[in-house]
């Protein structure tokens, strides 16, 4: 089986086939990020396919200063962050106005509809709100996501922790 | 349970898959109508700037006229001059000879004789 490397490489030789395959691999992955951010599956594919095309150009020119993994997080990431930029009043809207439907609210736990938890992350500072994406929906250890967003991981970590509190105080859970 | 255990949670049961040949094709279409949209959207640019370079040179070349042109005396700059230091007295001949006549052609056939003798007399002073 090919790397990552020898696909991007074969890709930046001319072959399309190789990009095909690098989408096979991690179709999975990109898609699944996605459908964290946003419940219509035709949006998510749409983002995913914006990731594929940024890919297509990027990696033309790709010259393997960092991982492939950590580039397409970034992008991923970026995608994401493009989106909430677009949708920042229809999130808001949705925070004011939840409609009662799909909660499962419980003395113990409360969960939380997924446009509510992303509107609540979509009106983060930009740092914060990356770190608490890759963190939360890319389940990355701080470490890494340090690596990709260019930043300690102490920076990481405290980033993290004031966005979640703002996320915790926005969704109305101060316990 | 704590804050992040919780909203792990809410995205646990996310796991539908798209196929993935379905997916690259929709992809190539999506590039390939992105490329042909780009190299439309840099044909209309040229197409304008060709357009605005030719309107500007063409633009140029009529605001010239045809004064400027080689061989051509008929509408000579050096004529019009002339007529402005007589107008006075042309007004007063022009008037003159439409009362005479009482025919306005008569008047602007007499202008225009006047105009070719001083094109002969330019002519002739040049040669």
């Amino acid at each position: 089986m090919k790397t990552d490397r020898e696909l991007i490489e074969e890709f930046q030789r001319g072959s399309d086939e190789a990009f095909n395959e690098l989408v096979r691999r991690y179709l999975d992955l990109v898609y699944r990020f996605f459908q964290k951010i946003t419940p219509d599956k035709m949006e998510a594919e749409d983002l995913a396919q914006t990731v594929f095309i940024k890919l297509f150009k990027a990696l033309k020119k790709f010259r393997f200063e960092s991982e492939f993994n950590t580039y397409l997080y970034r992008v991923n990431v970026n995608t994401a962050n493009t989106y909430f930029k677009r949708n920042k009043w229809r999130n808001m809207l949705h925070l004011d106005q939840a409609p009662d439907d799909g909660y499962v609210e419980t003395s113990q736990e409360k969960q939380w509809r997924k446009e509510e938890i992303w509107a609540a992350v979509g009106r983060l500072p930009k740092k914060q709100r990356l770190v608490v994406m890759m963190r939360i929906f890319q389940v990355l250890p701080f470490k890494d996501i340090g690596n990709i967003l260019d930043m300690t991981e102490g920076t990481a970590k405290v980033n993290y922790h004031h966005g979640i509190k703002r996320v915790k105080f926005l969704l109305g859970n101060n316990e | 349970m704590n804050f992040e255990e919780k909203l792990l949670k809410s995205f646990t049961n996310t796991s539908e898959m798209l196929d993935p040949e379905q997916f690259i094709n929709k992809l190539t279409t999506a590039r390939y109508a992105q490329a042909l949209k780009r190299s439309q959207t840099i044909s209309s640019y040229l197409a304008l700037i060709v357009i605005l370079f030719v309107g500007i040179l063409g633009f140029n070349e009529l605001d010239q006229g045809a004064i400027l042109m080689d061989g051509s005396y008929y509408y000579s700059t050096t004529i019009d001059l002339d007529q402005d230091e007589d107008s006075e007295y042309f007004d007063e001949l022009a008037l003159y000879i439409i009362e005479q006549e009482e025919d306005i052609w008569m008047a602007f056939s007499f202008f225009d004789e006047l105009e070719y003798d001083k094109i002969v007399n330019l002519m002739e002073e040049e040669s």
